[in-house]
């Protein structure tokens, strides 16, 4: 088979269904990643338009260009849809894109989630963008703090949308992490170790881990407000027990990791993109794992920062002020490492080059500004002033936006095969250069002149009109210069001529494709020995082509086949079979939006019908995937024989529910951190009476979770044999029911609207009830499989992550309905 | 997985050890620390005894991690996670001095 | 009348909200740390802009493991760890230090008063003449640490004197006391400092500063 014959076949397998149709089926990462693209460069033009009329109302003195209701929506809305709608998608997007070709492999490791997180991305987007046209859009401030965004402060519909949306929205950016996690854990090119990846594969691995860790305390505390706002149920109301404190612990235990979340994918383009600049290697690869790393879990340490003037105690202060400069160190290392990777190398000027340049200049003013601010005194007088606003727009812009331009403009040639022929970008660049710094440097200045953040109107006399107006200048010549890179990509996408294939001549794995890639990524899967294979082979694309990898032979089957390697070695595992293009993932979308449809219209009917919607589509999911029967080892090539995936102990499903229940986890010890923060801090504590569990409750509790550990493991345990499962899954389905019998006891000895603690049980019972109600539908759903003839002693798989969940649920029973009974149980 | 978990833990005991000892804080400061008949020194000395707990983990996982038996066989994943091991000793030692440093509870 | 007029024409209008142009010991101090800082950043800042600059002279070496060995000791151990962490150390340190200095610890000068935050007023109350409430003005001795008692009525606000002190937040069912003071008599202006609503950029007010004899006046109610 010659190479076009292979790509012609490979495409037909690999590539949408034709017409607009392909659009709404693909589950390709090709397409999902240009989808995420072109939606966030979209969602950035409207977040851009609104920072155009807050900075047009502040031009000058008194301006009554808008009034204060519409201004507050503005910059709620310029900022919740920046950081939501625009920043994480837009990395998202990139790293679909290009993170299967970077490692080696031919698709992400759950097609149909990209492409579910997609559709959730753009409805719940769209549900905001709604808001605002209707001139209803979310208008406390994108940090929605209560009890200024509960019922009190803004009894209209404004708040729901935004706690609505936003998680509607971040079920995209939970499945993306997932994906990418166990992509790069599984997906890898043959021989490619931990120690060869691609530097940016370990900027997204722990991106992913962060995200999976970071946003469930927001998920979360979504959830509780919007609790509040529909069933009155009293978390942050004080009156009631409950605290407006512990929403700005979720929040801010969410919202200081995003801030790396941002950073750390554009650091990564830059370790990426500057070493082929400079004609070099990184400079110290290993120190910036560690530095990526150390930064990824110190992120977590920093949350209070946000919080220092709302009456803590100054030694609690001072662990996050310290941990705030520790914080500056591994960011500190990753600056010097790149200046000394220029230094070794023979930098090149081209368009990237000058937005990384750009980004070091504006950056690093960024970070010296947010080491000021985490001086607890300083931050006493700077914060909620213009001095913040500068500073993380620095941060931000120049630590996200001009890396991930220079990025963009690295890999157009590989998303076009064209070579980039006007010359606006250099233009481009230097508006949006020069633009930034004229709106932002000043800025700092009136902030230390006592100009607060989000004021409607600057006053006459105030010392700052002068500021503001050269601010608002910049603004607008820099919103010329983001005009113009879009009409650049555009112009560049559609009429320049075809360009040579690698033409920076890097040697990541990504450039080892023609231009654009076909939708299959690799035709073949290679072996690499270092982390430039490219360098070490020039040939390698030409190779690749020929098929001369592993899984060179398109199958007459017509299947998506791709590699499984060893975590660490990256030695070849097993041969898997990807699902093709499927409506499904667009339909659950649509059935989950109904979740939140119902709840934001109090169509209360419609909630637990999407979810046994949603139930029932999770099943469809499910049930195609597997086999019935046991299959011996299946050539791949080059002599290689592999087992098939679904004889896998630990499938990529198993890894991906791991790296699935962590985020869960995260977001139960959240409420367990909520229910403990309330019962130490809140005023209006004990409520009047402790929840006191029976003795049948107990024993349900405790005897169940024993049935629920043991009955999973005796089915595991039979099937390796070759024996029986049935008893042990009857065991287990026993110890469940009986667990799910003990959670709403909790929910029947309490009034939900009474005191924040009476709310909390019902959380936490709401909780583990959710959890044992999902392992139960699991439990079942093997009995179905097993009669069904999905499970062998081989095909263990599925009962491997079905125990995995119901460990879950039995755990979270222990220790939620502990808690909730423990002040009862007290002496 | 246990490359990846040598590479995670010392920062993971770091984050909590942090957290924890934050959380000490709040309850050493909120009313119970006071109902239960305790004072500010025994609140000082049971923050500064969690610091040098934390310490003495770290110090334990640091070796832990050299030892043949749970060092990494890849020299690489070996040198990245004994680094980590180091930047966590240090993270606990400065992010937690302020329980030596500042007044407890205003 | 005339000592309460000077420092605010001294000041200039329109730096009755500065932070640089400190009236009190603890904005003072805290503008000392932000002058210190800056210098700091900005000598930061040149170094790190000549490193680049120097970085694209045509460099004469030959690549090779020695040279990556040199780069590492250089970029890596002597400016990434060496550099930052003896910096931010000292930064830290002082930072602390000078947060312990601010805090409002008992002492017999100590002159207490309460402010309460609501959509879109300040309400204030004075310990030394119970059942005396002012709105919009607070009045205290100038001279004299105050510490101010923070509630909030509502939805959570900030009290801010900028050139006074930092602000401190008024958070729904807590206390929070933040320690103020004026060096000379006058008035200061204040301002709540997190976003609170459609009123949010009106909701000001304003701290009047007595000298001895104005203080004691105003105690007596003829303030």
């Amino acid at each position: 088979m010659n190479a076009l014959r292979r790509h012609r076949e490979l495409e037909r397998i690999w590539g949408p269904r034709p017409g607009w149709r392909g659009m709404l089926t693909t589950v390709n990462n090709n397409d999902i990643g240009l989808m995420f693209l072109i939606v966030a460069a979209t969602f950035f033009s409207i977040a851009g338009v609104l920072a155009m009329l807050i900075r047009a109302q502040l031009a000058t003195p008194e301006s009554v260009f808008v009034g204060p209701e519409v201004f507050n929506q503005l910059f709620t809305m310029h900022g919740t849809i920046m950081m939501f709608l625009f920043a994480i998608p837009l990395f998202e997007g990139l790293t679909i894109y290009l993170l299967p070709k970077m490692l080696g492999t031919r698709d992400l490791a759950f097609p149909r989630l990209s492409a579910f997180g997609f559709w959730c991305y753009l409805f719940g987007g769209s549900l905001l963008i709604f808001s605002m046209v209707a001139g209803i859009a979310p208008n406390s401030g994108w940090f929605m703090y209560p009890p200024l965004s509960s019922t009190l402060g803004t009894p209209g519909i404004n708040s729901d949308f935004w706690l609505l949306g936003i998680t509607f929205v971040e079920i995209s950016a939970i499945s993306a992490a997932v994906e990418i996690v166990v992509t790069i854990l599984l997906y890898r090119a043959a021989g490619m170790s931990l120690d060869k990846m691609p530097i940016f594969a370990w900027y997204m691995l722990i991106v992913a881990v962060m995200i999976l860790t970071a946003f469930p305390p927001m998920i979360l505390g979504s959830i509780l407000l919007e609790l509040e706002r529909a069933f009155g149920m009293p978390f942050f109301q004080v009156e009631h027990g409950g605290d407006s404190l512990l929403w700005l612990h979720l929040f801010w235990l969410f919202g200081h990791p995003e801030v790396y979340i941002i950073f750390l994918p554009a650091a990564g383009v830059v370790s990426t993109v500057l070493p082929v600049m400079a004609r070099t290697t990184l400079l110290g690869y290993g120190w910036l794992v560690a530095a990526v790393a150390a930064l990824g879990v110190l992120s977590f340490g920093l949350w209070v920062h946000h919080m220092f003037t709302t009456g803590i105690p100054h030694m609690g202060l001072a662990f996050f002020s310290a941990a705030s400069t520790l914080v500056a160190v591994p960011t500190g290392l990753q600056i010097f490492a790149w200046i000394g990777t220029i230094w070794k190398g023979r930098p090149e000027m081209h368009l990237p080059m000058r937005w990384i340049l750009g980004f070091f200049a504006t950056f690093v003013i960024g970070g010296l500004t947010g080491v000021m601010i985490a001086m607890v005194p300083f931050n006493f007088q700077s914060h909620d002033t213009y001095f913040i606003v500068a500073h993380f727009h620095y941060v931000l812009v120049g630590g996200f936006v001009f890396p991930m331009i220079a990025g963009i403009y690295y890999w157009l040639p590989h998303f076009t095969g064209r070579k980039r022929f006007f010359r606006i970008g250099e233009t481009a660049f230097w508006l949006v250069f020069i633009g930034f710094h004229g709106t932002f440097l000043l800025l700092h200045w009136a902030g230390l002149l006592g100009m607060r953040r989000r004021i409607d109107h600057v006053d006459a006399g105030s010392g700052w009109e002068g500021i503001n107006l050269i601010s608002s200048v910049g603004g607008f010549v820099m919103a010329m210069g983001f005009a113009l890179i879009i009409i650049d990509i555009g112009v560049n996408v559609a009429v320049a001529s075809r360009g040579p294939r690698n033409p920076w001549k890097a040697g990541t794995l990504e450039w080892a494709m023609p231009a654009p890639s076909g939708a299959y990524n690799m035709a073949s899967i290679p072996t690499v020995r270092s982390r430039d294979p490219l360098h070490d082979d020039p040939d390698l694309p030409l190779r690749i082509a020929r098929g001369e990898g592993y899984l060179g032979t398109p199958p007459a089957s017509g299947l998506r086949e791709t590699m499984m390697v060893e975590m660490s070695s990256g030695r070849p595992s097993h041969k898997i079979i990807f699902p093709g293009n499927s409506a499904m993932p667009i339909t659950m979308a649509v059935v989950t939006g109904g979740l939140f449809m119902g709840m934001l219209l109090k169509w209360y009917w419609l909630v637990p019908l999407s979810a046994l919607g949603v139930i029932g589509m999770a099943v469809w999911w499910a049930w195609g995937l597997g086999s019935r029967r046991d299959e011996g080892l299946q050539d791949v090539g080059n002599g290689l024989a592999l087992p098939p995936g679904t004889q896998s102990v630990n499938p990529p499903g198993w890894w991906g529910s791991l790296f699935t229940l962590l985020a869960d986890g995260v977001m139960f010890g959240s409420l367990l951190f909520g229910y403990a923060f309330l019962f130490t801090l809140a005023p209006n504590w004990p409520p009047p009476e402790w929840l006191r569990p029976e003795q049948r409750d107990l024993m349900l509790w405790l005897g169940g979770a024993v049935l629920a550990f043991g009955g999973i493991r005796l089915a595991d345990g039979a099937l390796r044999r070759e024996g029986t499962p049935w008893p042990g899954l009857l065991i287990g389905l026993a110890g469940l029911a009986g667990l799910g019998a003990a959670a709403l006891s909790v929910l029947r000895g309490t009034t939900h609207d009474g005191h924040a603690y009476e709310a909390t049980l019902w959380v936490l019972g709401g909780y583990v009830l959710f959890h044992v109600a999902v392992a139960l539908i699991m439990m079942a759903f093997l009995c179905v499989r097993e009669s069904f003839g999905y499970l062998s002693a081989l095909r263990i798989g599925e009962a491997r992550v079905v125990r995995l969940w119901s460990d879950y649920a039995v755990a979270v029973a222990l220790l939620g309905l502990g808690a909730a009974w423990l002040p009862g149980l007290a002496p | 997985m246990n490359d990846i978990l040598r590479i995670s833990v010392p920062l993971t005991v770091w984050i909590a050890a942090f957290s924890a000892v934050y959380g000490l804080q709040g309850i050493v400061c909120s009313d119970h620390w006071g109902a239960a008949g305790l004072g500010l020194s025994a609140a000082r000395a049971a923050l500064v005894a969690a610091w040098l707990v934390a310490i003495a983990i770290q110090l334990g996982l640091l070796l832990v991690l050299q030892t043949p038996r749970y060092a990494s066989p890849s020299r690489w994943v070996r040198w990245v996670s004994v680094a980590l091991g180091i930047v966590a000793l240090i993270s606990t030692v400065w992010t937690l001095l302020p329980v030596v440093m500042t007044s407890v509870c205003i | 009348m005339v000592a309460t007029v000077t420092p605010l024409a001294l000041a200039g209008c329109e730096e009755r909200l500065s932070t640089v142009h400190p009236a009190g010991p603890a904005a003072d101090a805290i503008a000392v740390l932000w002058w210190v800082m800056l210098i700091g950043a900005a000598a930061i800042f040149a170094l790190v802009a000549v490193l680049l600059v120097m970085a694209f002279r045509r460099s004469e070496e030959h690549p090779g493991a020695e040279a990556d060995a040199r780069h590492e000791r250089i970029w890596i151990k002597a400016m990434g760890l060496g550099f930052t962490l003896t910096v931010l150390a000292a930064l830290t340190v002082w930072g602390i230090y000078i947060g312990e200095r601010l805090l409002p610890r008992p002492g017999p000068e100590v002159v207490s008063v309460g402010a309460t935050g609501a959509q879109w007023t300040w309400r204030f109350t004075y310990a030394d003449a119970p059942g005396r409430q002012t709105e919009g003005v607070l009045h205290i001795p100038a001279g004299r640490p105050v510490d101010v008692g923070i509630e909030s009525a509502d939805v959570i606000h900030s009290f801010w004197v900028p050139r006074l002190a930092g602000k401190l937040d008024a958070v729904p069912g807590h206390t929070n006391v933040l320690r103020i003071q004026a060096d000379a008599p006058g008035d200061y202006a204040g301002l709540s400092a997190e976003f609170s609503g459609p009123g949010y950029t009106g909701h000001r007010f304003t701290v009047r500063a007595h000298d001895e004899a104005g203080w004691d006046a105003f105690l007596r109610g003829e303030g």
